[in-house]
């Protein structure tokens, strides 16, 4: 038992931190470390230049030109982005459709879709929920008929992340009524400028557009798009969701926005105040319980056991502290949380934040993290999953 | 970053968990409770598995090893809540080994190992409650050596050990002193605890003392460190226990004709007791992981670890009560004994208040387990 990290992945830490402070753009990080507004264009532009290094896939195995990693290496990568003020990679093209098309896609599939994915260049939605499918997303109704070499989709799907900047979408489709409902979905990919596919933003509780609905109205997608075999869906859509394991917990950024909040409530004079720094104090804990909980998952995977039965545990406690440190942060700016000036969101906005210029997004981003234990499986579903392994 | 025990650490392990399951079964402890909560029979039977040896040097008849071991040993004897305070034998051995003058070594490391001696930590007074820099016991050198003038309070099975490690003042600085239980002027008043076991008041009245270190304040600050590690790990045995015989009494009483374990208010308060007990585990790692840092780094620590465990603790401990409804607050039934245990382990060493207080005023502008 060693708390270290081995000299190698210490080196390997090093040359991480290196790299990235000579290639993340300083007006992004700048963003990033005070909540403000980032465009697709700073989205997209981390993304390329992460991509040219090879890293954009940085969880893809060496055959698909993804650096091969250990998850250890992973999750240094992870937070030295993190703890630099990188954005967060938008995970729909490399973390979650990369590895189904890898598993599940062929030969023509692979060639075809995993470049522009590992470059960057190609945005990808993810199409699952549906407003009758949330936490049964095995109900999903979105049809998708095969007829000739096409298939004809017609449906709604909804919560599509950042959609509107989508350019393609793999969707959970329902190709068969007959049998279990897990039993007749495909997975299949369908690019957003053909005909009949429209995206609506929907405006969220903090004013913004972060989510979408698409609609398929006789949508035409040639068969050549079908990942795998048809009624097989729910089977690599779980694949899916077993690649999103230790980084659901987001450590690295808490620990990053835990320096974020001290500096706010020094800076709002609550510091200092028994009552309010015991309750940073908590959080402290909480996010060195949750490292050492995310360590823990990470030794295990490296020396081949199974993490499962602690595995679960990390969605639940990752996702109640994005939401604490969101709610401190907010009640250390008190009053100067409340204005509502979008402008005051935008890097280099130079008029009157009423408080200081970090209160400016402090409520919404308290109010946008109300998401983080609603989606990726609600925490009430990941308790009932908690729950199984423990009860049987 | 390795979290896997060794092959060592998992016969060790095995020796400890056999133990308990033959050798220390509910009967047994309950017999022991009800005889004063010690019993040195029990006590000797740790000592020939070499248990009490585990910090003491080889070559001083010990096992010579650390605080992996230790935690490893620990959360086993919390699972059989285990009276004898073995936690107490781990501050003596490694204080003693780490600060005590070469004469005092010799005279009681091996001892202490071989299990005929029992050496306890008399750190607590009455006013003091969880502060270390408290401390109105006086000592007094004169030509002959030292004595001691001291009111101690809640000394684990204090009027069973045979001798104590016990901090007094010398103008105005704390050192640490041992005391012989045996020696002329010193007094115990011994009564039972919460969790089953013993304790003893202590007075001394000008009792001869022999000095372990000048620098008493900061081997104390070290020996409460290595008792904080060891309640930690113990708590997480007892909390493995604990949630064992929940999950076990949901799958098996019936109410309106199916097992309670069926119901999703009480799944989910297990799913919430899981998540307590491995983040409670997780911090018991960090805290033994620590113990060898350099002081400020293990205080800072060990703070975060103790305050964890005390929330899950009296999370765990309240729950699993709760959820064995009527049952849960008889004393025929093993679940109070272990409801009882940890809300004694909380308040060993500081309860959770006192270090949420510590972490409070140690903190710095990065926070991490490697900072």
């Amino acid at each position: 038992m060693d708390l270290a990290f081995t000299p190698e992945e210490q080196t390997f830490r090093e040359e991480v931190r290196a790299w990235v402070r000579e290639n993340l753009p300083s007006e992004i990080s700048h963003k990033v470390h005070n909540a403000l507004r980032l465009s697709r264009d700073d989205l997209q532009r981390w993304a390329k230049i992460l991509g040219r290094r090879g890293w954009l896939g940085h969880a893809w195995p060496k055959e698909f030109g993804g650096p091969g990693w250990s998850a250890v290496q992973k999750h240094l990568f992870e937070e030295e982005c993190a703890l630099a003020g990188a954005p967060r990679v938008i995970p729909f093209g490399p973390v979650m459709v990369a590895p189904v098309i890898m598993a599940f896609g062929n030969a023509e599939q692979q060639k075809r879709f995993l470049p522009g994915i590992a470059s960057g260049d190609v945005w990808w939605s993810q199409g699952y929920s549906e407003p009758g499918s949330g936490s049964d997303l095995a109900s999903v109704k979105t049809r998708a008929e095969r007829q000739g070499d096409k298939y004809i989709v017609n449906g709604q799907k909804t919560w599509t992340t950042l959609g509107q900047y989508g350019e393609w979408i793999f969707c959970l489709v329902r190709t068969s009524t007959e049998g279990k409902p897990q039993t007749g979905i495909s997975f299949l990919l369908i690019d957003m400028k053909s005909p009949g596919v429209t995206v609506r933003p929907i405006k969220l509780l903090d004013g913004e557009c972060e989510v979408n609905e698409v609609w398929f109205d006789n949508v035409e997608v040639p068969a050549e798009n079908l990942i795998g075999e048809e009624n097989k869906g729910w089977t690599y859509a779980k694949h899916l969701l077993s690649h999103e394991r230790t980084n659901i917990a987001d450590v690295n950024r808490a620990k990053r926005e835990l320096e974020r909040l001290k500096r706010i409530a020094r800076a709002e004079g609550v510091y200092d105040d028994t009552r309010f720094r015991d309750e940073i104090a908590k959080l402290e804990v909480d996010v060195v319980a949750l490292e050492m909980l995310v360590l823990r998952v990470l030794s295990a995977e490296k020396s081949g056991k199974n993490p499962l039965d602690i595995a679960g545990l990390l969605k639940i406690r990752g996702s109640e502290i994005q939401q604490r440190y969101s709610e401190l942060m907010m009640l250390a700016a008190g009053p100067y949380a409340l204005p509502l000036i979008f402008e005051a969101m935008e890097a280099g906005w130079q008029g009157d934040h009423v408080g200081a210029a970090h209160c400016a997004p402090l409520a919404s981003t308290y109010f946008n993290m109300r998401k983080t234990t609603i989606y990726g499986g609600s925490n009430e579903v990941q308790r009932n999953i908690v729950a199984q392994t423990v009860l049987g | 970053m390795d979290f896997d025990f060794s092959d060592d650490q998992q016969q060790l392990r095995d020796a400890v968990r056999k133990w308990v399951a033959k050798g220390y079964d509910f009967e047994r402890r309950r017999a022991i409770v009800d005889a004063g909560g010690f019993s040195r029979e029990a006590y000797g039977e740790l000592a020939e598995l070499g248990l009490c040896g585990l910090y003491i040097p080889d070559d001083q008849g010990g096992l010579g090893m650390g605080p992996v071991e230790a935690m490893v040993v620990m959360e086993e004897l919390g699972r059989g809540i285990v009276l004898e305070p073995l936690a107490q034998t781990l501050i003596a051995g490694a204080v003693l080994d780490g600060y005590a003058p070469q004469a005092l070594k010799t005279a009681w490391l091996s001892p202490i190992a071989s299990g005929e001696k029992l050496v306890v930590l008399a750190q607590q007074e009455r006013k003091a409650r969880y502060r270390l820099d408290m401390c109105e016991a006086k000592a007094t050198q004169a030509a002959t050596g030292w004595t001691l003038d001291a009111s101690k309070s809640m000394v684990p099975a204090g009027d069973q050990a045979d001798a104590f490690i016990v901090p007094a003042s010398v103008n105005g600085k704390i050192a640490l002193f041992l005391v012989e239980r045996s020696a002329a002027g010193v007094a115990t008043r011994g009564y039972g605890t919460q969790d089953g076991g013993r304790a003893a008041e202590l007075t001394l009245s000008n009792a001869p003392a022999s000095l372990v270190t000048p620098e008493g304040l900061t081997a104390l600050e070290h020996a409460v460190d290595i008792g904080i590690a060891a309640a930690c790990a113990e708590a997480v045995g007892v909390m493995d226990k604990t949630l064992d015989v929940t999950v076990e009494y949901l799958n098996t009483r019936k109410q309106f004709g199916v097992v309670i374990s069926s119901f999703q208010a009480l799944r989910h308060r297990v799913a919430d007791m899981k998540m307590q007990l491995e983040l409670a585990r997780s911090m018991s790692y960090y805290a033994s992981l620590k113990l060898n840092a350099p002081a400020d780094e293990r205080r800072r620590a060990l703070a975060r670890a103790k305050y964890q465990l005390g929330c899950s603790m009296r999370f765990v401990g309240q729950q699993a009560v709760q959820l064995h409804g009527g049952i849960g607050v008889t004393d025929e039934y093993i679940v109070s004994h272990y409801f009882k245990k940890l809300t004694q382990l909380e308040m060993t060493f500081g309860d959770s208040l006192h270090h949420l207080g510590e972490v409070s005023s140690r903190m710095q502008d990065t926070a991490g387990v490697f900072a």
